[in-house]
């Protein structure tokens, strides 16, 4: 709205030339950052008594580790708080017309609805193991994914033409491969995995949220880069315009997720919930495939990622095939605190591992 | 065309001229697999025949149909069909291949056939038929009429997906119509009509057996195609009923089952020569006789006192219905465990005894089993009970609906069932009974997990299955589970026999154990081991410690645990030698492996050995060893040691106690974790311990 608004007064009016700020997407990073900062910390105390009166608290569930049963009782759903003050911020800051900004909006919108009605089937059942079965949040996140994956290629894809299906790979000057039937097939399983991710990273007060912050900044970063027709060129990739809005995007969510720390850091006083961290895996997905940086975030999300295969690997693998558990305990977090590390411990060293990881992903803009 | 017309030699005139009056030209039966399938399908035939009509059946070759079938009169034609595998394997793919060439065959047949009516009983057999035809009809080619007939209790997947295509399900169980809400109807089974229609002269004349005077005849089978544990049980049951050879005479249908592992005439013929010397098995012929298979079975019906068979529902039916009494030995764990309901509900109208198989281990291996020995004694206490015989066998009488095939042929027919409802309601006399229903293997788990967690101390399997003899069932039912191929049901059964305290079971536990399989390489590559998996090893552990009795091997195992290639089980051996303590006979072997344990790369050896080192060790051993992990790099280890050297202080095998008071506190007492205490939780717990104090205090109101 603040962009359509300087857009339409500053080049007719002399006393409104300030506002040709809005032209500027750092200017409009900082005003859509600050902005949902501030959203968050006067809704979410609200937010949370409001949840507290209506009864809808978290059920945990049976992790057999004894710290998390203290938890029962705490608001899930602060996700929707995240998704929507990035809305209101986007809404404000952002040029709502632009294809890859829609495009990322849709993803968290979507993905955070599969995670809400998770929630609210959870709290309704009373039980944190009866939410939506999980073949029927696949087949949704999989409509999801397919769709992103056709239009990418389809003749109305927001990319430049020439870049349809490459796939791009860290540390290489040119597309690993360009394909129209392998490169959408790995969009596919790429938004199943990443958008699955921070789901499962979710289980400490404060875990998942700093990660998510650092990955989507980074990727608001790579989005601003790629944007520019000088730094394309200076960093020898291919020009995808219209990406810089993605940056202000980035930038919103950033603000959001460390208004939303402010509460959820140890002992947290809500969580993110299905709702935060399905949006956030959808959009943290929609923004690596639209920047074709899906390979990066084997760097990028690094952290994400292990915590996905360790979970995966252990279920489906050792407890279901082989009859036996692969690492102590899975995900990555309950491992470690297995082998006797508190919370804090393992939520402040598992920051630190993603901001090495999210360094070495910026890391890679440069050395090609 | 080369159809025959179908015998009818057992209609009455009466009956005749009924059927006359609305014949069916064309009929097309189908099912099979096992005689429980095929004869079902031969009743219905029977039923439906008038002068006219024709039949033709559909069957899979190398299967008893292709026996039984020719015998009747009625062509037989064969297609490719297999049954539905279980999970996700590479015999679905051909599954559906056998079903889609199959369901070709079945099309050709169809169209050269064109019969009015078809009559599917089930089994895999009669998938690729019903598929044909409904496609036939649906594209108008085939007006046919399909009706399918379901015996069991709990209709297997395909029968419930035919089920859509049927202009009509007849259901044996009342519970099954719930699977077939739409086209449903509980008819009851249909048995062939001669079987009831024979005198005992009659019967003694048409077998060709000579059966001497004065003689009781037992009649035993497991069905068409044989049961393992009856053929064994009888011939090691032989011996013990020697004595009794002029008073008994013991007809045996030894079945036709043939494969690999099993073949029921051979492993009877083996056992025999292997049991008993030739003097004996002179003796033995003259009370013994047994046959593959028994065509004529209504006539041995006809002389037999008494019966000793499975408990599907064919055979119970047929029992009922000659109004035997019987001795009924169901396999256990089949879906719905349907056997032994059947069986517990005969038994409870009086017209059964029943004995349940025992999984036992033969040559360290574990197979079920009955014990010959008791067999005889049961089947002697029976046969010598002339009024308790003619008792069971009046109750039996009553036991079953003789009006299935009645309501089934006017159904077909067309006809409304005059006495619709009464068939239905006589249906239900073998079915299960509601307060009867005994959990099944998972649920009982659960239930027993919520009692254990529910009173700690004083839990005991009695008070959460009250009648002794259900719960000895239980225990019988989950050691079958442990010769189940999928690991994850063995892994049940083990469980659940810890959880039962079934003491009895602890060799075959230990057998298990024992049991080194490799897996394949493939597995093993990603980790695995043994067949018996890692979960089912370190839960053998854990029954063995709930089970609290050292049986003689248990040592042995420990031991073995303390060594085993995945870290639970040598975790959970060192708790059990920890809890065992004291009342292990060799001491020196466990502390000599737990020292080993203390340098394992898993924490969770470790700590567990650090602890047990405590229970069972001494000043010399234990001592040096645990204070030598002061400096353990997880605190969680140096808390465990801690914890082993004060046992030792509290056991007082420590005597220098002033050298451990310097060195103790040599040990890093710093900690990555901590306990958290939220005052507000505290205080709400204070208000709520308060308020249950006070309700305590006042009086009941």
């Amino acid at each position: 709205m603040i962009y359509f608004l300087g857009k339409m007064l500053h080049p007719k009016f002399e006393q409104f030339s300030y506002l040709r700020l809005v032209d500027y997407i750092s200017a409009r990073s900082i005003g859509a950052a600050l902005t949902a900062i501030i959203l968050t910390l006067i809704i979410t105390p609200i937010f949370i008594r409001y949840l507290h009166r209506k009864g809808l608290v978290d059920q945990i569930r049976e992790t057999g580790i004894s710290s998390s049963s203290d938890k029962a009782g705490t608001p899930a759903m602060g996700g929707a708080i995240v998704v929507g003050c990035v809305m209101v911020s986007c809404l404000l800051w952002c040029n709502l017309l632009n294809p890859f900004l829609m495009t990322v909006l849709l993803g968290m919108v979507w993905f955070g609805a599969i995670g809400l009605m998770d929630d609210t089937a959870k709290t309704r059942a009373k039980s944190g193991d009866r939410g939506l079965s999980e073949s029927r949040k696949l087949m949704l996140q999989g409509a999801y994914a397919a769709l992103l994956a056709l239009y990418l290629i389809s003749p109305y894809s927001p990319l430049p033409h020439s870049q349809l299906g490459a796939f791009w790979v860290p540390f290489m000057k040119t597309p690993l491969f360009n394909s129209l039937w392998l490169y959408p097939l790995i969009v596919f399983f790429f938004v199943l995995v990443v958008g699955n991710s921070v789901n499962i990273t979710d289980g400490l007060d404060g875990l998942a949220i700093v990660p998510s912050v650092f990955v989507l900044g980074v990727l608001g970063v790579f989005g601003y880069l790629l944007g520019n027709r000088i730094w394309a060129g200076y960093l020898n990739y291919p020009l995808i315009p219209g990406t810089g809005e993605l940056a202000v995007f980035s930038s919103a969510f950033a603000g959001a997720g460390i208004g939303f720390l402010w509460f959820n850091a140890y002992p947290a006083q809500i969580f993110m919930g299905d709702t935060g961290a399905l949006a956030i895996g959808g959009c943290m997905a929609t923004l690596s495939v639209v920047l074709k940086q899906e390979a990066l975030f084997l760097i990028l999300g690094g952290l994400f990622l292990a915590e996905v295969a360790s979970s995966q690997i252990q279920d489906k693998i050792g407890i279901k095939w082989l009859g036996r558990r692969i690492f102590l305990r899975a995900p990555l977090h309950h491992a470690m605190q297995h082998k006797g590390l508190a919370e804090t411990k393992v939520v402040i060293r598992l920051w630190i591992a993603s901001g090495i990881l999210a360094l070495t992903a910026l890391a890679t803009l440069k050395l090609r | 065309m080369t159809d025959v017309a179908f015998s009818k030699e057992w209609l009455t005139d009466g009956e005749k001229l009924q059927i006359a009056m609305q014949p069916i030209k064309r009929i097309l039966l189908t099912g099979g697999g096992t005689a429980g399938h095929v004869n079902p399908a031969l009743a219905i035939g029977s039923a439906l025949a008038t002068p006219g009509t024709h039949f033709l059946f559909v069957g899979v070759r190398g299967r008893v149909e292709e026996e039984v079938v020719p015998r009747e009169g009625i062509p037989i034609k064969f297609v490719r069909a297999s049954g539905y595998p279980s999970g996700l394997s590479p015999k679905l793919a051909s599954f559906f291949l056998n079903l889609l060439i199959g369901t070709l065959q079945s099309i050709f047949i169809l169209l050269r056939f064109r019969p009015e009516v078809i009559v599917g009983t089930g089994g895999y057999v009669s998938a690729p038929v019903i598929m044909a035809a409904a496609l036939l009809r649906k594209i108008g080619l085939s007006r046919a009429r399909i009706f399918i007939h379901e015996q069991n209790a709990v209709p297997g997947k395909l029968n419930r997906l035919m089920g859509r295509f049927a202009h009509q399900v007849f259901v044996t169980f009342p519970e099954t119509l719930s699977c077939f809400p739409e086209t449903g109807v509980l008819s009851g089974y249909p048995l062939r009509r001669r079987i009831a229609r024979i005198s005992p002269e009659e019967a003694k004349r048409k077998i060709e057996i000579k059966i001497p005077e004065g003689r009781k005849v037992i009649l035993a089978f497991g069905g068409s195609q044989g049961a393992r544990t009856i053929n064994r049980a009888l011939v090691d049951a032989l011996g013990s009923l020697l004595p009794y050879r002029d008073r008994l005479f013991i007809i045996h249908g030894v079945g036709l089952f043939k494969s690999s592992e099993y073949n029921a005439m051979e492993d009877t013929e083996q056992r025999l020569a292997r049991l008993y010397n030739e003097e004996e098995r002179q003796a033995i012929k003259e009370f013994y006789l047994y046959r593959e298979f028994f065509h004529d079975i209504e006539n041995l019906y006809t002389i037999s006192s008494l019966v000793v068979a499975r408990g599907g529902a064919g055979s119970l039916n047929e029992i009922s219905a000659m109004g035997l009494p019987a001795l009924i030995i169901p396999k256990s764990n089949l879906p719905g465990d349907h056997q032994v309901m059947n069986a517990r509900s005969m038994e409870r109208a009086g017209g059964a005894e029943i004995l349940y198989e025992q999984v036992a281990s033969v040559n360290g291996k574990l197979s079920e089993t009955i014990d010959g020995k008791i067999l005889a004694e049961k089947l002697l206490a029976m046969i010598q009970d002339e009024s308790r015989l003619r008792e069971m066998s009046r109750l039996n009488c009553s036991f079953l609906n003789q009006d299935a095939l009645v309501h089934i042929e006017r159904r077909i027919r067309g006809l409304k069932s005059e006495n619709g409802q009464g068939a239905q309601l006589r249906a239900e006399g073998l079915m299960h009974h509601p307060q009867d229903s005994l959990p099944g293997n998972r649920s009982l788990l659960s239930l027993i997990e919520k009692a254990r967690e529910k009173h700690r101390n004083s839990y005991r399997p009695e008070n959460v299955i009250s009648r002794p003899q259900d719960l000895e069932y239980l225990k019988n039912r989950a050691s079958a589970l442990l010769i189940d191929s999928a690991w994850q049901n063995r892994n049940l059964g083990i469980k659940l026999l810890g959880l039962l305290n079934a003491k009895k079971m602890i060799p075959a536990l230990l057998t298990i154990f024992f049991e080194r399989k490799p897996v394949s390489l493939f597995k093993r590559f990603l980790g695995g081991d043994f067949e018996q998996v890692g979960f089912i090893r370190r839960n053998i552990i854990i029954a063995l410690v709930r089970l609290n009795e050292i049986a003689p091997g248990v040592e042995k195992a420990l031991l073995m645990g303390l060594q085993d290639p995945y870290y639970e089980v040598r975790a959970e051996a060192a708790r059990a030698a920890a809890f065992f303590g004291a009342r292990l006979s060799s001491p020196g072997g466990f502390i000599s492996g737990l020292l080993r344990l203390l340098t394992d790369p898993t924490i969770d050896v470790t700590v567990a050995a650090a602890e047990a080192l405590g229970k069972l060790g001494g000043e010399h051993d234990a001592l040096p060893a645990l204070l030598g992990l002061w400096d353990a790099r997880r605190w969680k280890i140096r808390a465990a040691v801690l914890r082993g050297i004060v046992h030792l202080v509290d056991r007082g095998t420590v005597s220098n106690l002033k050298m451990l008071e310097e060195q103790a506190p040599r040990f890093i007492l710093t900690s990555t974790d901590f306990t958290p205490q939220f005052e507000i939780k505290a205080a709400y717990r204070h208000l709520m311990e308060s308020v249950f104090r006070e309700k305590e205090k006042r009086p009941a109101q």
